[in-house]
């Protein structure tokens, strides 16, 4: 890695002002398993000048129910939340995404809110030395539309229509299903909206803005949530599709459905559609099944990712059984 | 002296100043409750019960510190990326990938890595050597640290935690039916011990 | 006493006959075939204290790190150099253009392979290979920094990855460099097999087939990346390489530089983070190492290169290719004759025909192979895990469809067609007797022990014929093949009965790669002369003087194995001559042998201590018997003091094997010892997942010396022969031909939970050309293993995917689901 300079924050408003100061300069590290990989590649036109360290900002970690409301401190590591139990009893799906992210070691050292503010896994993004200067750079051209895109978008893409790049993130789909929130240095906002396809970005947050609280509702009575990943390998591996659904029953009816896919698209994918179907039904397999091909309805893949369709109907249609214990 | 010339840099952040009193107000507003700062890049660390004091340059990693630096050599770097869990140390209790961690993080933590696991003749090391738990033997010490941290956790682990535990290492010569069998041996050598 | 002329001549002729059972194997084994032994390597390797060159600082060291080419073909217009130069911590940039550079014709013997002809090339016939500069510095950070200030104006060429559309005479020239004669094509080298008259063979048969089959590029993936460091002791040269055949790089070395004499260099082979042949096997390896020479030179300081993981991607196992088939065969199972078109890529020996194994273990009477090698814009592909993958596959293939077509149980497929050369197995049989080996029937030990064990009769089933409660599609598979090792190489080893405390010392070349082999020639040795285990220890030689036969451990036991006995069997006898041998006599008194008034055959060895057979009460240690040689290696203070005691000469003994390529068509020998593996499958046919339940591999090594090695090598391969069928795959941008997935994240090894229990089972018949029998099994299962998957996926969802690896989308695909 090149030379950078590197600060210890020790409050969010000591970060901000660092941040401030340098802009896009500077990058936030956190648990750097995401941040320090693409350091390394030297995979941006831009090296960055100066890290910011936040791990020194102290009580930044936590698991608390609040209120009945879950709070997670933005320094939280992957493998506390995959761990407790409150999360695990109450909001199952951000358990299991939690636990099936990564590797162990990762799931030690990665942070919930890196795991969001993560970068894309895109490889011809990725590739060494900034081989693409593609339209994700500000550069002429999407590498992938005619190149090997078995991983991609299988939903279309963005950056004025182009990058196809989809957002890897397996806590994030399983975030917004549980309809949370995230709260920054300045402003609280719907997970949903959280993210965002620009150059060299995948998020809404200005450069000195620092993702400080997630915040998960207390989930109605009634109400069961699942999350399942199909990667090519039982552990390390990034998602090929990824799925979260929360259900609510009321008697056997569905009453309230929220599903997302991600791995899929360039954002999370929220499967309104499949949500629509499962609505008022009482839930067996011919419906879970049908909710599922809702769900990929307008899917546009290419070339070399069709299976991302067929995978994503099924783990739609799991996710849904999985509420119900099936 | 010109007044615009700004001679004043923070200590903490390297924001420059026109004057003492300036810099003060920014300490002030800026670091509030900070101690003093340290020598730049400079870290105390605790290494297999050895205190540190070293100069630590901002791109180092921790692998990079200990391995090249410290000369302890028994940590592997297998794929430099985060994805093979050789490079693991034991931070502050953790097993942590030192590729994907940079030293000058570091500061105040207590390390250890597998030549203190050994030194303190943990009996992994003789169940690991007992049950050909390694062929080449590039990827064993990252195993066994990680599988340190995890008895330190578990002292008596299933094998389904075991294989979980591990699930980040990887090994090219394919040794994993062996690593736990080694943990559960050295498990109950542990029990043993206590009993 | 001198050695009786007619045991030197029976030992000559042992040394060299390769062709026969062995013929005087020891009569019972302590240490050998025993469960066990602990490893010599596993207290350094647990502990962290194995040094791998990786590790390797050398005061005063510079580091170098070297351009990559972003195009798959491209030449260098113009270079300026001089940014990276000015860098702060840079100290020497060494450009393509340099006429030291330019007048290195060849850093290796063998030239003609990409980028080998010269060290540092201004062309690139290969995204990612290491051309045009080499930047040297402080440290590998400002070295990488530098090379980014580099600026090129590149003349790019048209490229071609696909080397079926590349084997087109019309195609553009991958290479035109290395087509000066005027042979404008792409074509490599070629090989071709044939036996009997395949023609003949199609028009006997009752039915003949044809297909085609892939295999995309899949690597080694060395754990220590490629390194070395070169450090010049004046004119000689002092070398830490990661390679597991430092002989040859030795070899190249002293053609360097004007000639540097063998014997002033010297390689530090520490232990080798694995490379399963690949990345050893190839000349432009060496480029780096000379590079680094050089420099050395210029700068006066030693220089250190390692390779960034991405690096270390290019090339791959000599598999990739396309295959097409033809075969003919009868309704009873026979087969009549098989075709084979293999269009391998980038293969530098592309001597290993699609049908040689099927030449070497069946009784097929008609075969004609050709394997192509065609020259595409990629790395080159070699012995990865082994040479042996075409003709492995394309026999799993092959016998897995002639059974389907059949609808017959693969497994009495096999019993059907096994034989040599040709032959059935009565005239397999008629030759292990010629040859000294008792007669058994390898394959059928060799099923029935898997059958049992993996409960075939009652999991095999018609193909896509079952489906499990939770789902899933069950499947399994079965193939064999014989057990090789077959490489051409000799092995050079000595042993040292060490002074003061009589401990032997194995000495020969080391390259420790983790088969456990020195602990393997540490149990032969024992055994041999009855020394106790502990008492001998390999000492890996720096000095790269013994050979020894591919350290690597392709054909290690069958070459090294006869090599340490031999010198065992020497040292052994030379240890009992000095025991009754004569008094020794010097200016202050006289020694007596340690057992005077017997002669050697009086005597024997056990336990580390001489005895004398008639009367085991009367024994020495050999501690105790070469103790009188002194520490100082000749006499001792007891002869100061006038004190008699025994006496031993100094105890050395070297010996080696030869093994002629047994490839040779001329004088072949038949292969007589089989392997059969099985794997079960369950494949979800919504996701295209495909879950490896369990494996059981058979493999009949003759006789198992390191039983935990020889299993290593059977669990091992088969995860590994697992991951290569299932994920392994290097893929290129087909537009730019850029490398995609050059690091382990993107490119994928299995991991500890992906696949269920390997069981592993040995079969000792005794029939192999190996001393007490034995015969290699290092390469064999990951080999072997990868085809495998096939027939089991096959047998799960009734539809044959003929690309490898087998992924979920070819699943989904060829269930008709996408
Ligand atoms: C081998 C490997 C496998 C992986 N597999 C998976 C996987 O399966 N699923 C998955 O989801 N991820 C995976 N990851 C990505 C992994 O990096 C994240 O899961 C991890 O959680 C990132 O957290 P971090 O704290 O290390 O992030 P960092 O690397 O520290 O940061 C990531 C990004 O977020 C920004 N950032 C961090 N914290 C904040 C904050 N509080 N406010 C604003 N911005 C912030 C940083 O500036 C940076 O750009 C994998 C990574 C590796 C190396
Ligand atoms: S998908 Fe996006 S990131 Fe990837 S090459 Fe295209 S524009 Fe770039
Ligand atoms: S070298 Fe650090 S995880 Fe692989
Ligand atoms: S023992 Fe060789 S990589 Fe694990």
């Amino acid at each position: 890695m090149k030379e950078f300079k590197h600060f210890n924050a020790y409050s969010i408003e000591e970060a901000v002002s660092l941040l401030g100061r340098y802009g896009e300069r500077a990058c936030i590290i956190a648990g750097g398993t995401d941040l320090l990989g693409k350091m390394k590649d030297a995979i941006l036109p831009a090296y960055p000048e100066a890290l910011v360290n936040i791990k020194t900002i102290p009580g930044l970690s936590y698991i608390k129910e609040d209120g009945g409301m879950l709070k997670i401190g933005a320094l939280t590591v992957l493998s506390e939340i995959a761990h407790s139990e409150v999360v695990r009893s109450h909001w199952p799906a951000l358990a299991q995404a939690a636990c099936r992210t990564a590797s162990p070691h990762i799931r030690d050292m990665g942070t919930i809110a890196g795991n969001l503010c993560q970068d894309i896994r895109c490889w011809y993004y990725r590739n060494q030395n900034n081989r693409f200067s593609c339209l994700r750079k500000k550069g002429g051209r999407c590498y992938a539309i005619k190149g090997d895109n078995r991983y991609h978008s299988i939903f279309g893409g963005s950056v004025s229509g182009g990058c196809l790049a989809v957002h890897p993130s397996d806590t994030a789909p399983a975030l917004i299903a549980l309809d949370a929130k995230i709260k920054t240095s300045g402003r609280t906002l719907d997970a949903r909206d959280f993210f965002e396809v620009k150059p060299v970005k995948t998020t809404v947050l200005k450069a000195d803005e620092i993702v400080t609280e997630i915040q998960v509702p207390e989930p109605a009575a009634g109400t069961t949530s699942a999350f399942l990943k199909f990667a090519l390998r039982k552990s390390i591996d990034f998602p090929i599709v990824n799925c979260a659904a929360m259900i609510t029953l009321k008697g056997d009816r569905v009453a309230a459905a929220r599903i997302c896919l991600n791995a899929v698209s360039v954002v999370p994918y929220r499967a309104a559609a499949a949500e629509q179907v499962v609505m008022g039904k009482s839930l067996d397999e011919a419906v879970a099944e049908e909710a599922g091909k809702a769900a990929v309805s307008e899917a546009k893949p290419l070339e070399h990712n069709k299976y991302m369709v067929a995978i994503a109907r099924t783990l739609v249609k799991r996710s849904i059984l999985a509420c119900v214990g099936r | 002296m010109n007044k615009d010339i700004k001679n004043y840099a923070c200590p903490y952040c390297g924001e420059k100043c026109r004057s003492a009193d300036e810099l003060k107000e920014h300490v002030f507003q800026a670091h509030k409750g900070r101690g003093l700062p340290a020598p730049e890049g400079s870290i105390k660390l605790t290494v297999n019960k050895a205190e540190y004091v070293i100069r630590v340059a901002p791109n180092w990693t921790l692998y990079y510190l200990i391995h090249d630096k410290l000369g302890l050599t028994g940590t592997k770097q297998f794929c430099d990326q985060g994805a093979c869990g050789s490079c693991t140390m034991i931070v502050d209790g953790k097993p942590v990938l030192s590729c994907m961690l940079l030293a000058i993080e570091c500061g105040g933590k207590v390390i250890e890595t597998v030549e203190g696991i050994a030194a303190d003749g943990h009996p992994l090391i003789e169940a690991y050597v007992n049950n050909h738990a390694m062929q080449c033997g590039y990827c064993t010490p990252g195993f066994v640290v990680t599988s340190k941290a995890l008895l330190d956790r578990h002292p008596d682990p299933t094998e389904e935690e075991i294989v979980e535990a591990l699930a980040g290492n990887l090994c090219r010569c394919s040794t994993y039916p062996q690593h736990p069998i080694a943990v559960r041996e050295a498990a109950g050598k542990m029990k043993a011990a206590k009993k | 006493m001198s050695t009786h002329p007619e045991n030197q001549t029976a030992r000559a002729l042992e040394l060299l006959d390769n062709l026969k059972a062995d013929m005087s194997p020891l009569k019972e084994y302590k240490h050998i075939g025993v469960k066990g032994p602990r490893r010599i390597d596993g207290l350094a390797k647990a502990s962290g204290q194995a040094d791998y060159t990786m590790d390797v600082q050398v005061p005063g060291m510079l580091y170098m790190r070297f351009l990559m080419s972003p195009y798959p073909h491209a030449k260098i217009l113009k270079m300026d150099t001089g940014k990276a130069a000015r860098l702060a911590g840079v100290r020497n940039v060494l450009r393509f253009d340099d006429p030291e550079v330019g007048k290195e014709e060849i850093i290796g013997k063998v030239a003609g392979f990409f980028g080998s002809d010269r060290p540092l090339s201004g062309v690139a016939h290969m995204e990612g290979e290491l051309v045009g500069a080499a930047v040297t510095a402080d440290s590998e950070a400002i070295a990488e920094e530098a090379l980014a200030l580099i600026e090129i104006d590149w003349e790019e060429r048209p490229f071609m990855l696909d080397p079926v559309a590349a084997s087109d005479p019309a195609a553009p020239l991958t290479f035109p460099e290395r087509y000066i004669d005027g042979n404008h094509w792409n074509r490599g080298a070629y090989d071709e097999l044939a036996h009997g008259d395949v023609k003949k063979g199609f028009a006997a048969a009752d039915k003949v087939i044809e297909f085609k089959f892939s295999r995309t590029a899949n690597t080694w993936v060395g754990p220590e990346r490629p390194c070395g460091v070169w450090k010049w002791n004046g004119d000689c040269p002092e070398i830490w390489l990661k390679h597991q055949r430092v002989h040859l790089p030795k070899s190249r070395i002293s053609q360097w530089f004007g000639g540097i004499p063998m014997n002033k260099i010297q390689i530090h082979s520490l232990y080798q983070g694995a490379s399963f042949g690949g990345w050893c096997q190839v000349d432009w390896n060496l480029g780096p190492l000379w590079c680094a020479a050089l420099v050395s030179k210029r700068t006066g300081r030693p220089v250190k290169y390692i390779f960034n993981r991405r690096e270390d991607f290019f090339g791959g196992s000599m598999d990739e290719g396309v295959y097409f088939v033809k075969v003919g065969f009868n309704k009873d199972g026979s087969i009549t004759a098989v075709e084979a078109t293999l269009y391998q890529v980038n293969a530098i020996w592309p001597v290993f025909n699609p049908v040689l194994h099927l030449h070497d273990n069946t009784t097929i009477p008609h075969l004609k192979g050709q394997c192509k090698s065609i020259w595409v814009n990629k790395g080159h592909t070699v012995p990865t895990r082994c040479e042996m993958l075409p003709p492995v596959l394309t026999q799993t293939m092959i016998f897995d469809r002639v059974a389907a077509e059949l609808g017959m149980d693969p497994i009495e497929l096999a019993l059907k067609n096994d034989g040599a050369m040709g032959h059935d197995m009565a005239w397999v049989n008629e030759e292990k007797k010629q040859r000294g080996f008792q007669v058994r029937d390898s394959l059928k030990e060799c099923v029935e022990k898997g059958k049992a064990e993996f409960k075939w009769d009652e999991s095999w089933h018609k193909p896509g014929a079952r489906k499990l409660p939770n789902g899933r599609l069950h499947g399994v598979g079965f193939t064999w093949a014989h057990e090789w090792d077959d490489s051409c190489g000799s092995g050079e080893f000595a042993i040292r009965i060490e002074r003061t405390d009589g401990t032997a010392s194995l000495l020969a070349t080391g390259a420790d790669n983790g088969v456990d082999a020195e602990n393997t020639y540490c149990q032969i040795a024992a055994d041999e002369i009855g020394l106790r285990l502990e008492d001998v220890h390999y000492n890996p030689q720096q000095y790269v003087g013994f050979y020894r036969m591919t350290p690597d451990s392709s054909t290690n036991m069958s070459v090294n194995g006869w090599a340490v006995r031999h010198a065992a069997r020497i040292l052994k006898e030379k240890i009992l001559e000095s025991a009754t041998g004569p008094t020794a006599l010097t200016q202050r008194g006289g020694y007596q042998p340690a057992f005077p008034d017997t002669s050697p055959q009086d005597l024997d060895i056990q336990d580390s201590h001489i005895f004398l057979k008639s009367d085991p009460e009367r024994r020495m240690s050999l501690a105790d018997f070469v103790r009188m040689a002194g520490e100082s290696g000749c006499f001792s203070t007891d002869e100061f003091l006038g004190v008699r005691t025994a006496w031993s000469e100094p105890l050395f003994a070297s010996s080696y094997h030869v093994q002629y390529g047994a490839y040779n068509p001329v004088n072949p020998r038949p292969r007589f010892c089989r392997q059969a593996h099985f794997m079960e499958v369950e494949v979800d046919t919504e996701t295209g997942e495909i879950f490896v339940t369990r494996i059981v591999n058979v493999n009949d090594v003759g006789k198992a010396i390191n039983r935990m090695s020889c299993e290593g090598q059977q669990y091992g391969g088969s995860i590994m022969g697992v991951s290569r069928a299932k994920f392994e795959e290097v893929v290129h941008d087909p537009v730019t031909g850029v490398m995609l997935n050059g690091n382990l994240i993107d490119y994928k090894i299995a991991t500890m939970q992906d696949l269920g229990p390997v069981s592993t089972i040995l079969v000792e018949t005794g029939m192999g050309y190996g001393p007490y029998g034995l015969i290699g099994v290092g390469e064999d299962i990951g080999t072997v293993v990868p085809g495998l998957m096939a027939p089991a996926v096959f047998n799960a969802i009734g539809v044959r995917i003929d690309d490898f690896p087998i992924t979920p989308d070819k699943i989904l695909k060829a269930l008709g689901k996408i």
